[in-house]
């Protein structure tokens, strides 16, 4: 049976070709931006428990992806929050640009994040040491580095960095987690004000300012109604509680998978018409031949099952190339950046097995017009066709 | 018992003044084992006929019984078992599968009957050896000659072992050597499995080597005639 799929498939080389190319180029396409959304994926899920443990206090109308108009505020504000009732502790943060150069990058940007270390704890126990230890209170000139910062700088406990211009010893390295915190150098927030006021003079007479003030809260009190009391008692922010955290982030994810979805809806437009019209052509090129087996006692089951079969091979094979030569993009785009520590690309299980089930499902579905059209033939009107 | 009749048999095309009467009620019996020829002018309902007798098409009224079954009784479903079980087709353009070789254009009907892989080749190769293409087993139809194509078919229509073997101008495309050789093949295989066969051909030489020649006009049965069949002897 698969000899005669695949020699029916043979016997119009040029046109089976360009429709399994069809298929190539729209498969291609949905394996690397899969590759792209399962790495975005990985970076906001590793985003994901620091942020949903915590309640974020930045100015009003910012979000955790940063934005928002006059994205700092006074110091002084930290106190504020942390008077509202059920509030254990507030720390202030503040984030630094490691690189001079504010150029594209991809996925969370390499930062030195500051922390307020008093009360900190809570928050620095969601970070997984690979080695050393973490940050505490009344450190100073120390740093507790990403993975992919540490590989960059190589970087080991022990060993002394430069964090612009300024040098620290470096007291503990994270674990990878794929995500964000992978490009966070954690220092005191003392340590990164002061950085940050020297590269940003503007911001001088200001003095004391955060960007962001994380809040723990108490033992048995609700952060949803926690965020509510604070976003009600202290004037000019925007409380991102852990649920609207959750909503934020899958919003993120969503948006990405919009555009996925968004070129899996081509590439079915596209490749699904270019197959019915591919099979179509071969049902009524082979009219004849269709009436010859009924003829001799085929089924009409037989023929459907036969036509189905060849419209899913031509999207199986287009399947298996586009993913292919998709896989092969994305491993030679993530080498072309491995040298600066980044990688834009994920390959997961579904990266590689969803396009290729994918391309078959649209095959088979494609085919089950032609493949009706084909089985219900009569045989002698067939038999006549020349 | 006939192994094939038919009662009343009406085919008709059109409605109103265009109405034509392809097959007009025609009453025929063919016994097991018989050597039938249909001949008539192009336009006599010949084609039509053996359509129907064969199933592929369904009478407008009147029956066509096989072996004693009312095909009239029987649903499009079961009349494509019956065609798989108990008759072999030989068409005029022989209707091979262009991608299958001879051997596999043999086996296809034993593959719509179930018949499995090893069994099924066996069988094809017996048949390939009947019509003496053993050698042109891999050969694709367009490698071959006509008459070779011809035999392949006859091949196929025979190798289920159906009771019955319609051919509709089985050497209409074929020269008078080829057509001697498929008519010997044809009465041998009639004579040595005593397979009853029908064949329409308007060509009169054919016709000669018939035991039995129903000659038709206009839809109607003009003339039944048993005649003794003239000794196949090609060069």
């Amino acid at each position: 049976m698969w000899k005669y799929i695949l020699r029916n498939m043979w016997r119009r080389k040029a046109r089976t070709f360009l429709t399994v190319f069809g298929i190539v180029v729209g498969i291609f396409a949905l394996t690397v931006l899969g590759g792209l959304s399962a790495r975005l994926t990985q970076q906001v899920k590793g985003a994901r428990s620091w942020f949903t443990n915590s309640i974020s206090v930045v100015p009003s109308g910012g979000s955790l992806f940063g934005g928002g108009e006059g994205s700092f505020f006074d110091l002084g504000t930290v106190d504020k929050v942390l008077a509202v009732p059920g509030v254990k502790d507030a720390v202030p943060g503040i984030g630094v640009t490691i690189n001079q150069s504010s150029g594209f990058s991809f996925g969370a940007p390499d930062l030195i994040i500051g922390l307020g270390l008093n009360g900190a704890n809570d928050l620095l126990r969601l970070l997984t040491l690979s080695g050393g230890r973490l940050l505490q209170p009344g450190d100073k000139g120390k740093a507790v580095l990403g993975s992919v910062i540490a590989q960059k700088m190589g970087a080991k406990v022990g060993s002394t960095v430069d964090l612009r211009g300024v040098p620290f010893e470096v007291v503990g390295v994270l674990q990878p987690t794929l995500s964000a915190p992978d490009n966070f150098a954690f220092v005191s927030y003392e340590d990164a004000l002061a950085i940050f006021l020297k590269v940003n003079p503007f911001f001088q007479q200001q003095n004391k300012i955060t960007s962001v003030i994380y809040t723990t809260w108490k033992t048995g009190v609700d952060p949803e109604a926690l965020g509510a009391r604070i976003a009600s008692q202290v004037p000019g922010v925007t409380v991102i509680t852990p649920a609207k955290a959750e909503q934020q982030i899958s919003q993120f994810s969503l948006i990405f998978n919009a555009i996925l979805f968004g070129i899996a809806f081509i590439a079915l437009v596209v490749g699904g018409l270019s197959i019915i019209n591919t099979m179509v052509m071969s049902v009524s090129e082979r009219t004849r031949e269709i009436g010859l087996k009924k003829a001799i006692g085929a089924e009409t089951n037989s023929i459907l099952g036969e036509y189905l079969l060849e419209s899913a091979t031509i999207g199986l094979v287009g399947g298996l190339i586009g993913t292919g030569l998709g896989l092969v993009a994305i491993v030679l785009l993530n080498h072309a950046t491995a040298s600066k520590q980044v990688t834009v690309f994920a390959i997961t299980k579904a990266v590689v097995i969803g396009p290729i089930i994918f391309a078959t499902v649209l095959g088979t579905l494609a085919g089950v017009f032609p493949a009706l059209r084909a089985s219900r033939l009569r045989p002698v009107e067939s038999l006549k066709e020349e | 018992m006939p192994a094939i009749r038919t009662e009343e048999l009406r085919k008709t095309y059109g409605a109103g003044e265009s109405e034509v009467h392809a097959v007009d009620g025609i009453n025929l019996s063919v016994e097991k084992g018989e050597f039938v020829s249909i001949i008539g002018p192009s336009g006599s309902g010949k084609t039509t006929l053996l359509n129907l007798l064969g199933c592929l098409d369904l009478p407008s009224t009147g029956h066509v019984f096989i072996d004693s079954l009312d095909t009239a009784d029987l649903s499009l479903k079961e009349l494509t078992r019956l065609r798989r079980e108990k008759i072999g087709f030989v068409f005029q353009e022989f209707n091979l599968l262009p991608v299958l070789g001879a051997l596999e254009n043999i086996e296809l009907p034993l593959r719509y009957l179930g018949v499995h892989a090893k069994e099924r080749e066996a069988r094809a190769r017996e048949a390939l050896h009947e019509v003496g293409l053993d050698n042109r087993a891999k050969n694709r139809p367009s490698q071959l000659s006509g008459g070779e194509r011809q035999r392949v078919a006859i091949a196929r229509a025979l190798v289920t072992r159906p009771a019955l073997v319609l051919a509709d101008e089985p050497t209409g495309e074929l020269d008078t050597a080829n057509t001697c050789k498929v008519i010997e093949l044809m009465r041998k295989l009639n004579d040595e499995l005593e397979q009853t066969f029908a064949v329409v051909t308007h060509d009169p030489m054919v016709a000669t080597y018939a035991r039995r020649v129903v000659s038709l006009r206009d839809g109607k049965v003009i003339s039944d005639e048993p005649q003794e069949a003239t000794p196949v002897v090609c060069d």
